[in-house]
């Protein structure tokens, strides 16, 4: 009684659940840090443009 | 002691003496100033405090979810060799009881992880406690993935020992509910647009979910069952032999630091998007202070 196919497929289903547990959080952590440079770089932008008082 | 930090948070509370240190996280509720509460208090209360703090948190996160990933990689790696190569088949069951090295060890998480979420979630709701709404959300998808793997891989070894893959079995039934709770968990999470009150609903969820943990654990007692009884035990003798164990250990360990690393890394997550306007986060995403 080998079932060797049975015992592959779930070490597999383990694993591959277990990466996505890996990379899930470490795409969100990039996405958020992703965001926030956006919106740092768009507030610079603004206070470097000349109001319209300034003008 | 030098404080980090110089511009307080919030206004100081009358009566209390003016003092230029203060503690980022608003702890300043007491007679003294918060910078001598931080001296006097314990360091394991001060570290406590802490870590209230979404900059101190992001820190601790960040430098240990890796460690606990790894340690717990390498240990899953010496249960999974010990699981596979070295102990013997069994002697009804053949090789198919292999899978038993990582079913039962995400079983234990689907259940704890459940219980755990639901403790942070009441620490939340009664203190307010941020970082515990934090922590509570981010068990929920772990925890499913736990069960996944329990439902899975219960199924996969159930085809070839039951001759079906799926059975309205009372255990495999208030499993796969434990996974619909989890989903259900992190689907209020996100629909509500405040964090707060989304965490608040979802947690409140988590703690009506944990009279499901108890249903679990003695389904196979309460009704007649096509899953076996329990088969390892804690505390006495297990009906698995002394050999077949090791492995076992080594996953239920692994597992266990896996989960640390995944809870902290969401935390993390979380936490950052949480705090996105934040001048903090702007820092480190360009580069700056961490």
């Amino acid at each position: 009684m080998s079932y060797r196919d049975y015992v592959i497929a779930a070490y597999a289903v383990f694993a591959v659940v277990l990466l996505w547990d890996y990379l899930a959080p470490r795409l969100q952590v990039r996405a958020a840090l992703r965001a926030a440079r956006l919106r740092a770089t768009r507030a610079a932008a603004a206070r470097a443009e000349p109001t319209e008082l300034q003008r | 002691m030098t404080p980090a930090w110089k511009a307080p948070p919030f206004p100081p509370a009358p009566g209390l003496a003016p003092c230029a240190d203060w503690y980022p996280c608003g702890f300043m509720r007491g007679p003294m100033c918060a910078a001598t509460a931080q001296a006097t208090m314990s360091p394991l209360i001060r570290w406590f405090h802490q870590l209230g703090s979404p900059p101190y948190f992001d820190r601790f996160a960040a430098r240990w979810a890796p460690w606990a990933y790894l340690l717990g990689l390498a240990t899953m790696a010496v249960g999974v060799y010990g699981a596979l190569f070295q102990v013997p088949a069994d002697y009804q069951q053949g090789d198919s009881f292999r899978i038993l090295y990582i079913h039962v060890p995400s079983a234990w998480m689907s259940m704890a992880v459940f219980g755990l979420m639901a403790f942070y979630a009441a620490i939340a709701l009664v203190w307010r406690i941020k970082l515990c709404e934090i922590l509570a959300m981010a068990c929920a998808p772990s925890g499913a993935a736990f069960t996944l793997i329990t439902l899975a891989t219960g199924s996969i070894w159930g085809k070839p020992m039951w001759g079906t893959w799926w059975d309205w079995d009372p255990r495999l039934t208030t499993e796969l509910i434990l996974l619909f709770l989890y989903l259900g968990v992190m689907g209020l999470y996100a629909a509500i647009d405040d964090r707060r009150n989304a965490a608040r609903a979802a947690g409140l969820l988590a703690i009506v979910g944990v009279a499901l943990l108890p249903v679990i654990r003695w389904s196979v007692v309460w009704w007649n069952s096509l899953h076996q009884g329990q088969t390892i035990r804690m505390f006495g003798e297990s009906s698995m032999d002394a050999s077949m164990m090791a492995p076992l250990w080594w996953m239920v360990v692994g597992t266990h630091l896996w989960f640390v690393g995944s809870l902290l890394a969401r935390a993390r997550a979380d936490n950052l998007r949480r705090e996105a306007g934040k001048d903090w986060v702007a820092k480190l995403s360009t580069g700056g202070a961490r």
